[in-house]
């Protein structure tokens, strides 16, 4: 229960700091259902390389 | 035998903490007899040029306050780290990056286009800003340039001790001072404060720790013998390292979290946001959704003090 509460503050959090929505997802998958968690896994994997790799300053100057 | 010399310098900060050495009072004169001062911009009237003409690891202590913010500030804390033997993060902003660091939600551009152009303050109808080299008939000015990103001291040089707070408490500032009279100092790396947390050394009543609706400051009045955060106050103290003396909590005010976070934790925002959401109490999507609109600002909350030493270290920059 605590960890429902905590992931969207800290959504909420790391809009904040520009990191995109998309970066974080909060799933409940039981230990039955093998295939759900396979199709989000690679849903997950497959949203985080169309967003490209993470950095810290978007490729700025003076990080 | 000569005495150790002693230097301070300023760079992004207010000029409390040079005033938390000179709150020291009569013991400022204990100081000054220790050691002697060769630079200190605030008070005494040494330039930049006097340093430069130092040899090497002249000066035995240098304590730095302030972040780092322009090509200014860069060069001198390189300067004073070649030129002394320890050098100490002095403050929140030399150690955290402290308030100044919350510039690092926006950069340069953002930061010019608000100070010089949009302030409903500002006069400014030819929309001067300031340049780096400006030509003018008797020659070249410079100004040092301003970074997108505010940095802490060790992010710039290294640091052999770290005394946090906004400002430093008298009692820390004479500890390190007696640390190094007395040739008693830590390992390098150590944080001159206390090894618990605020909420360890806070002696208020603490119940259970859950808590229904956040309140900001200005919300309410609370009571001064109770556990703040049980009271709805968001309170830093859970993540906040001690040995401040308690100096907000006892003014009936919560916790900023000036003093860094405690030793195991790497992010002091992210440990903050798992205290606070721990205790907020609630299992549905109203409750949640009410607790994340309640904590207007978790970022500018959580990481008043820590930005720059956070592990996000800024907002991300997306430049053209």
């Amino acid at each position: 229960m605590k960890t429902a509460r905590r992931i969207p503050l800290l959504k909420k959090m790391l809009a904040q700091l520009g990191i995109e929505d998309e970066r974080v997802r909060l799933d409940w998958v039981s230990a039955s259902e093998g295939d759900r968690f396979a199709r989000i896994v690679n849903e997950m994997t497959e949203q985080i390389r169309q967003l490209g790799p993470f950095s810290n300053n978007g490729g700025g100057e003076n990080g | 035998m000569a005495k150790p010399k002693l230097a301070l310098y300023w760079a992004a900060s207010c000029g409390g903490c040079d005033v938390a050495v000179l709150d020291t009072n009569e013991k400022i004169l204990d100081i000054a007899n220790l050691a002697d001062i060769v630079f200190w911009p605030i008070a005494v009237d040494f330039k930049y040029h006097h340093v430069r003409a130092m040899e090497d690891k002249s000066i035995d202590l240098c304590l730095f306050n302030g972040a780092i913010r322009s090509t200014e500030q860069e060069e001198i804390a390189r300067l004073l780290r070649d030129k002394s033997k320890v050098m100490v993060a002095f403050g929140a902003c030399a150690c955290f990056g402290g308030i100044p660091a919350l510039a690092n939600f926006a950069n340069r551009e953002e930061i010019f286009q608000t100070v010089y152009h949009e302030l409903p303050s500002n006069s400014n109808d030819s929309g001067t800003t300031p340049l780096t080299k400006t030509e003018v008939a008797e020659g070249e000015l410079e100004l040092p340039e301003l970074f997108d990103t505010v940095l802490t001291l060790e992010q710039v040089v290294p640091v052999e001790y770290f005394v946090p707070g906004c400002p430093p408490p008298v009692d820390l500032i004479l500890k390190l001072v007696d640390l190094f009279a007395s040739g008693q100092l830590p390992a390098v790396g150590s944080v001159i404060a206390s090894d618990k947390t605020l909420c360890d050394e806070c002696e208020r009543i603490k119940e259970e720790k859950k808590i229904t609706k956040l309140y900001r400051p200005h919300e309410i009045i609370p009571d001064p013998n109770k556990c703040l955060l049980e009271q709805g106050i968001i309170c830093c103290g859970p993540a906040t390292r001690g040995g401040c003396g308690l100096r907000c909590i006892e003014a009936n005010m919560p916790c900023r979290g000036c003093f860094g976070p405690p030793p195991g934790v790497t992010d002091q925002g992210a440990k903050l946001v798992s205290a606070i959401a721990s205790i907020y109490q609630g299992d549905n999507e109203d409750d949640i959704k009410r607790m994340v609109e309640e904590m207007v600002d978790p970022a500018g909350t959580f990481y008043r003090f820590g930005l720059a030493d956070s592990m996000m270290k800024r907002k991300r920059l997306h430049k053209r």
